[in-house]
């Protein structure tokens, strides 16, 4: 689903809120004061609509989550009840733009606010070999020996990519079946909301978190143990709900050029994984401008002849250029090859290299820790040192230095994460739900980067990195 | 050598042998559990009636692996294996009971093997290391330097607590062996709790298996076939399975090296075989794993022949295999045969089978 919903063209970022919707059922919850939840998802049809009502008293922006078919009556009912907006889950042609679809009812609703959810998320959790199910079946997962994550990161870049005018886009995703939780123990716990929510944050994306009816019941009957689960999340809703909400950009210093997701999707997120600061464009918004604010540039799909200048020309410029699954003929061609190994052949550029792998990626974990390796530690714009269940994110306003980088702990233990970005700043600053705004944390620069250590990391983390202007003293 | 194998794989199938504990007994209810340590996820599966007790078994299991981890992990500098590291070169120094005995343990297979199995390689592998982190490759003359200070042989210990190094440059690294130990003590743990039938996964390259599951004959582990061919599998009961393998070669660079190193070239291993071996003990199966796929089958076929209740085999890319040993069977479901079973283990398997083929 996620791959059909993720064939249009890939370009700028949009902004993006990360705001954290619950969906729920139409049935009495306690007030948003009391479970600091903002807002409300209602699955359309409604038999009756009058919860919206009881929703919105009690303190809730409420939505309708609807299919494109549906968006007349729900529009409808949206307007009569001062729904908050609709999220449009299934567009009628997968190909077009949902701007087309959802745009005439946008234009004639102002009063509405319009998303689009991309479905395809997966419940963020740290994995291991073993799947357990509710019917007790084990299977084989992941071949990885290494902590397996499942991230909504490479769906969340993608898709913020993908629709460049459109409506915001957001992600939601089903909880994992779990084995036999033992007596009186909750499914989910107060640690997958809250890594749930981090995420959402780190990837700038809005969510949808399913509240499984029974907690619903539960909180609304003032269930103690229920309230123990929930007085544990609402620290992250409040540190989410209190997140800037800003045009901001991905750090990135890799450029990825993707026309066409499910034979890339994988690779790009291992790519994630590995915290390789990327962004996605489509061939069609590349341009030297978007080059210049890259080292490397991975490349998914044909190129034409002008695109495949500017990138023998970046890569002239000291860049490093990866084709995948390349069979097009290119200029350098015409010239000896640097190496030629048995999956790939390597050429140099001026002062850089282009590289033609010369089929899919296979084994996406080890393309990505090719890539890394080929890249190099000094082109990276961020690294993380023995945090293997953490990933990290960089965002900085257009035309701005200063960095906020946002970390998630995927772990169920606290991890101390050393951390190298790129760049001199005169403060580096931790918020997290633990810790008030501001504790300055101890830094120091080298060859270039800043590298800091954040201490104990449960969950989620932003870390504020002031750029060091022309003149200032570096700590 | 080090906490991650990357690729050493062994993976459960369990799905079918569930299917069969469903058919001929009653399933018990099972819990199962997660943590992240040693870098990689360790994994427990325990069938119990009464889950509240296994709930806190497997809990302070793997609360042990993390205790074990503070104590031996060469990343975690305030480690009692960093703080070793950084003193042991000056003096005797005293160390934990659990630090002692996974050394000792080390120094055997050390001895055996001849030396290929060495935990003073850590100079050797943090050299590597940064090369496979991207860095430049090491100089011949930064190789040379790492490889004097390898060499079990200069270290000393002194019953019952204490140990000396007699190289002003030695460094451990407990990677090729640490996981497994803290298996052992998770299984000590378990049974010291009244758990009889528990699974435990260290990341994939080591599993223990106490006991069976409900109903069944053994757990059934998948194995590493880097061929693709031949689906090995191997069914244990109270005994462990590991395997090691070389990193994967670079798809976009043809000199990366890979991450187990040669202690006596002091250069990455290049080989194109992973290698799974059985034995009771999963300390004695994590090691012998990494040393046996630095000998080789032709000369770890050798060493496995000396050693009581050990089997090996190693798979090549291209399907190739070797099998040597006395211990449990491996089975070659690829090929509808098995690469050699043992009369202890042949009914177990034959029934197993049958019991299949009824299913299907």
């Amino acid at each position: 689903m996620l791959c059909a919903l993720l064939l249009g063209s890939i370009a700028a970022c949009t902004p993006a809120t990360a705001k954290v919707f619950f969906r729920v059922a139409p049935s009495p919850l306690p007030p948003a004061a009391k479970t600091a939840i903002q807002d409300l998802v209602l699955a359309w049809p409604l038999r009756d609509s009058s919860i919206i009502a009881k929703f919105r008293e009690q303190g809730y922006n409420v939505w309708l989550q609807c299919d494109s078919k549906d968006l007349a009556p729900a529009v409808t009912v949206a307007d009569r009840m001062a729904v908050r907006g609709l999220i449009v889950t299934k567009l009628a042609d997968a190909k077009q733009s949902p701007s087309k679809e959802v745009s005439s009812f946008a234009a004639a609703h102002k009063n509405l606010a319009f998303r689009v959810l991309v479905s395809g998320g997966k419940q963020p959790q740290m994995k291991g070999r073993l799947v357990v199910e509710r019917d007790g079946i084990l299977q084989v997962s992941s071949p990885s020996t290494q902590p397996w994550l499942d991230s909504n990161l490479a769906i969340g870049r993608l898709a913020h990519s993908i629709y460049p005018d459109s409506f915001p886009i957001m992600y939601d995703f089903r909880w994992a079946a779990p084995g036999e939780p033992p007596r009186g123990a909750w499914h989910p716990d107060a640690e997958d909301y809250a890594l749930a929510i981090a995420e959402s944050d780190a990837i700038r994306s809005d969510v949808i978190v399913e509240l499984p009816s029974s907690l619903q019941k539960a909180l609304t009957a003032e269930d103690p143990q229920a309230w123990w689960l929930w007085r544990k999340v609402v620290p992250y809703l409040d540190f989410s709900s209190h997140a800037p909400v800003t045009n901001v950009q991905p750090v990135a210093s890799l450029g990825v050029i993707v026309d066409e997701v499910q034979r890339s999707y994988e690779a790009i997120n291992l790519m994630a994984r590995h915290n390789l600061a990327f962004e996605a464009v489509h061939p069609a918004g590349l341009t030297p401008d978007r080059l210049a604010n890259w080292n490397s540039v991975v490349v998914f799909c044909s190129l034409n002849a002008e695109a495949a200048v500017m990138l023998r020309n970046f890569a002239a410029n000291g860049g490093i250029v990866i084709f995948v699954n390349s069979h097009d003929k290119f200029p350098w061609h015409s010239t000896s090859p640097l190496r030629r190994e048995s999956h790939s052949t390597t050429y140099t550029a001026g002062a850089g290299q282009i590289v033609e792998l010369g089929e899919p990626v296979v084994d996406p974990e080890n393309f990505a820790r090719d890539l890394r390796r080929l890249i190099g530690p000094d082109r990276s714009a961020l690294a993380l040192w023995n945090s293997l269940t953490t990933l990290a994110t960089a965002y900085r306003e257009e035309g701005q230095h200063d960095i906020s980088l946002y970390l998630v702990n995927y772990a169920d233990q606290p991890d101390n994460i050393q951390v190298q970005v790129k760049g001199h700043f005169t403060s580096v600053r931790l918020e997290s739900p633990e810790e008030t705004c501001c504790v300055s944390l101890p830094f120091v620069e080298r060859n270039g980067f800043t590298e800091f250590t954040v201490p104990s990391l449960r969950v989620g983390a932003r870390v504020h990195l002031d750029y060091l202007k022309a003149g200032s003293a570096a700590q | 050598m080090r906490w991650l194998k990357p690729a050493a794989l062994a993976s459960l199938s369990l799905a079918a042998l569930l299917a069969w504990t469903l058919c001929s007994a009653q399933s018990s209810a099972f819990i199962h559990q997660k943590r992240y340590v040693m870098g990689t996820v360790f994994e427990i599966v325990i069938y119990d009636e009464d889950l509240s007790q296994a709930d806190d078994a497997a809990r302070a299991a793997l609360d042990e692996a993390l205790r074990l981890d503070a104590v031996m992990s060469n990343y975690k500098p305030e480690s009692e294996l960093s703080r070793m590291n950084r003193s042991a070169h000056f003096q005797p120094v005293h160390i934990s009971h659990e630090l002692y005995e996974v050394i000792e343990q080390s120094l055997f297979y050390s001895r055996i093997s001849d030396g290929q199995f060495d935990i003073s390689v850590g100079p050797l592998v943090d050299l590597w290391k940064a090369a496979l982190a991207g860095g430049p490759l090491p100089s011949v003359a930064e190789q040379a330097a790492a490889l004097h200070c390898v060499g079990y042989q200069k270290i000393e210990l002194m019953s019952p607590d204490r140990i000396q190094f007699h190289s002003d440059c030695m460094r451990l690294d407990l990677g090729a062996i640490g996981k497994g130990y803290a298996v052992d003590r998770m299984v000590e743990l378990l049974r010291a709790r009244g758990i009889h039938r528990a699974y435990i996964d260290a990341g994939g390259s080591t599993i223990y298996a106490m006991n069976t599951p409900p109903g069944a004959k053994a757990w059934s582990v998948r194995l590493r076939d880097p061929s693709g061919k031949l689906d090995p599998e191997i069914m244990l009961m109270n005994s462990s399975v590991s395997t090691s393998e070389q990193s994967a070669p670079s798809v976009l660079q043809g000199d990366a090296p890979g991450h187990i190193v040669l202690p006596g070239t002091g250069k990455p291993l290049q080989t194109r075989y992973a290698v799974s071996v059985t034995t009771a003990s999963a300390a004695a199966s994590d090691a012998l794993s990494t040393t046996l796929l630095l000998l080789g089958p032709t000369r770890g076929a050798a060493l496995v022949k000396t050693l009581h209740d050990v089997s090996a085999i190693w798979i090549d890319s291209d399907g190739q295999r070797t099998v040597a040993g006395e211990g449990a069977a491996f089975h070659l479901a690829g090929e509808s045969r098995s690469a050699r079973i043992s009369p202890a283990t042949r009914m177990m398997i034959e029934t197993f089978e049958a019991d299949r083929d009824l299913r299907q």
